[in-house]
């Protein structure tokens, strides 16, 4: 309860006020947190980074652990070997993962240039900054979206599938009469924690790009965290952590009331 | 048709664990295999140096400890506030026990990354800056734990337990002798999810620990300083040093973690 509702009501509160860099709340300012921050470019530019990163994020995430659960569909020893790797990245903090990511896409010693045997600036050119920014936020999420797609395909029955074949279904409609409408309610739930983890993105933020270069992927809450932390600046931190939580909420309440009228549970 | 499947199941998992084979072979790596061109995939020898080095000039192994000891009794006490919280929801009546359980699931929908600000304010006065206390008191509630363990008591027949108290037994021990052995696969799936939780977040650790000393794994892996000065093969050997054990057990776990997946969401 402290940890959770007691700062949310105190986010809200200090975002209405000036606050000294010791949290305490010195006088009520209404609106004016909000008009500033919403007139600064630097708000600017992480709202529009969180939202681009969300779009590009969140259907290369779907497409891509959804793809990799439907070969790994299999039986046989290679198959389980496929899915073992398929979900290993799991295994792999946050933190390591990501200062691997920033090695091997390093772009004159890492191993990522070398392979494609490119030249690209990972780090100092503002769309490629997005791109890896995009790769690693996928990378964080394969394994344990794989293993939930797995899982509801496994659940699939095999006779129904096998019915379908006989009929002259061909994959693709297969996929997309039969074994998608089965798993909606997975792909629902993993596009509703995808979009969340896109809008708070922060961490991996953090250790690659540090917002770079030119605050191209500056994102919302590392905003948030620049300005609390870096700045001082807590009144403006908590007024971002306000509009997250507000995005946050219609996003998903939009979601939710879709997938009340969509998704059809057995 | 089949064979095709496979080629690109196999094609597409290679590059998904990439970067896991490359850091281990790299942590081997001598400086002149980094910059010899073309690029190396295999280290030229097996050169021990570098994880050498990595304990040598950085305070890592202070990092594992600290993290382990966060970790383990973050585990512990978040355990078991959510078998107590779990337990009364499930076995007491109480006025607005429904009210109450509705709060405490609530919290799930408040972003944990966007309340550290003011988080991290209630822990500077409270004066937990740099203790292992302040990294794990906002991990203790966890609302998902209380409700997947009560979601498993529920199928516990009530009986069970007033049987057990006409009996003089107290609810302490009923929870020790016969809940707990009972949901065994629950708690003990629960726990690791707990213990690889607080000992993979990075953000909070981050601004708890200003001390070089307090710092936990995650947060001093990317302070060691050697990958700003592009001395990359003390920086593989400390994540390869870190991950494969955990890759190991990943490995050999495969099939309980893809079952305890797949029953999770089949019991919706």
């Amino acid at each position: 309860m402290v940890f959770s509702y007691r700062p949310f009501l105190v986010t809200i509160l200090n975002s209405f006020h000036t606050v000294s860099i010791m949290g305490e709340r010195f006088k009520f300012v209404g609106l004016e947190n909000y008009s500033r921050l919403f007139a600064s470019q630097s708000f600017q530019d992480s709202l529009s980074n969180t939202l681009r990163f969300t779009l590009f994020f969140v259907p290369a995430n779907m497409f891509l652990c959804l793809s990799a659960a439907l070969l790994a569909n299999r039986k046989g020893k290679l198959a389980t070997l496929n899915q073992v790797f398929f979900f290993l990245p799991l295994a792999v903090g946050l933190s390591s993962s990501m200062m691997i990511f920033k090695m091997i896409f390093n772009p004159s010693l890492g191993i990522v240039n070398h392979l494609l045997g490119t030249s690209i600036q990972w780090f100092n050119n503002p769309k490629a900054a997005m791109a890896l920014l995009v790769i690693a936020g996928v990378y964080l999420d394969f394994g344990f979206n794989f293993l939930l797609f797995h899982a509801a395909l496994r659940n699939v029955p095999k006779d129904l599938i096998e019915v379908a074949q006989i009929e002259g279904a061909s994959p693709f409609q297969t996929f997309r009469y039969l074994i998608f409408p089965l798993i909606g309610p997975t792909v629902v739930f993993v596009l509703i924690t995808n979009i969340k983890d896109a809008m708070l993105i922060s961490s991996p933020v953090l250790i690659l790009t540090e917002g770079g270069p030119f605050r191209s992927t500056q994102t919302l809450v590392y905003q948030m965290y620049l300005e609390g932390f870096k700045s001082g600046n807590y009144a403006v931190g908590s007024s971002i952590a306000t509009v997250v939580f507000l995005l946050t909420f219609s996003i998903l309440l939009i979601l939710m009331r879709l997938q009340r009228r969509r998704v059809y549970y057995q | 048709m089949r064979f095709i499947k496979a080629s690109i199941a196999t094609l597409f998992s290679l590059v998904v664990i990439f970067p896991i084979i490359y850091t281990i072979s790299a942590s081997f790596f001598t400086y002149a295999d980094f910059t010899s061109i073309p690029a190396k995939l295999l280290p030229s020898s097996f050169y021990l140096e570098n994880y050498v080095r990595a304990f040598a000039e950085t305070s890592l192994a202070r990092f594992l400890a600290n993290s382990f000891v966060t970790a383990t009794l973050g585990m512990l006490l978040r355990m078991g506030i959510s078998i107590g919280a779990a337990y009364a929801f499930t076995f007491f009546t109480f006025k607005g026990r429904d009210v109450l359980f509705f709060v405490v699931i609530a919290t799930m929908l408040l972003p944990s990354d966007a309340l550290i600000l003011a988080n991290y304010s209630t822990i500077r006065t409270l004066g937990l800056t740099d203790t292992y206390l302040g990294i794990i008191s906002t991990k203790l509630l966890s609302p998902t734990h209380i409700f997947m363990l009560r979601q498993y008591f529920k199928t516990m027949s009530r009986e069970y337990r007033e049987a057990a108290l006409i009996e003089g037994c107290s609810d302490a021990r009923f929870i020790t002798t016969l809940l707990l052995p009972i949901s065994k696969a629950v708690v003990i799936t629960l726990g690791i999810h707990s213990f690889s939780n607080i000992f993979n977040d990075y953000l909070w650790p981050l601004l708890v620990t200003n001390k070089e000393g307090m710092r936990t794994v995650q947060v001093g892996l990317t302070m060691l300083g050697f990958s700003e000065n592009l001395d990359y093969g003390p920086q593989f050997a400390a994540i390869a040093l870190l991950m494969i054990p955990i890759v190991i057990a990943f490995i050999i776990m495969h099939s309980p973690i893809q079952n305890s997946v797949s029953s999770r969401f089949a019991g919706r």
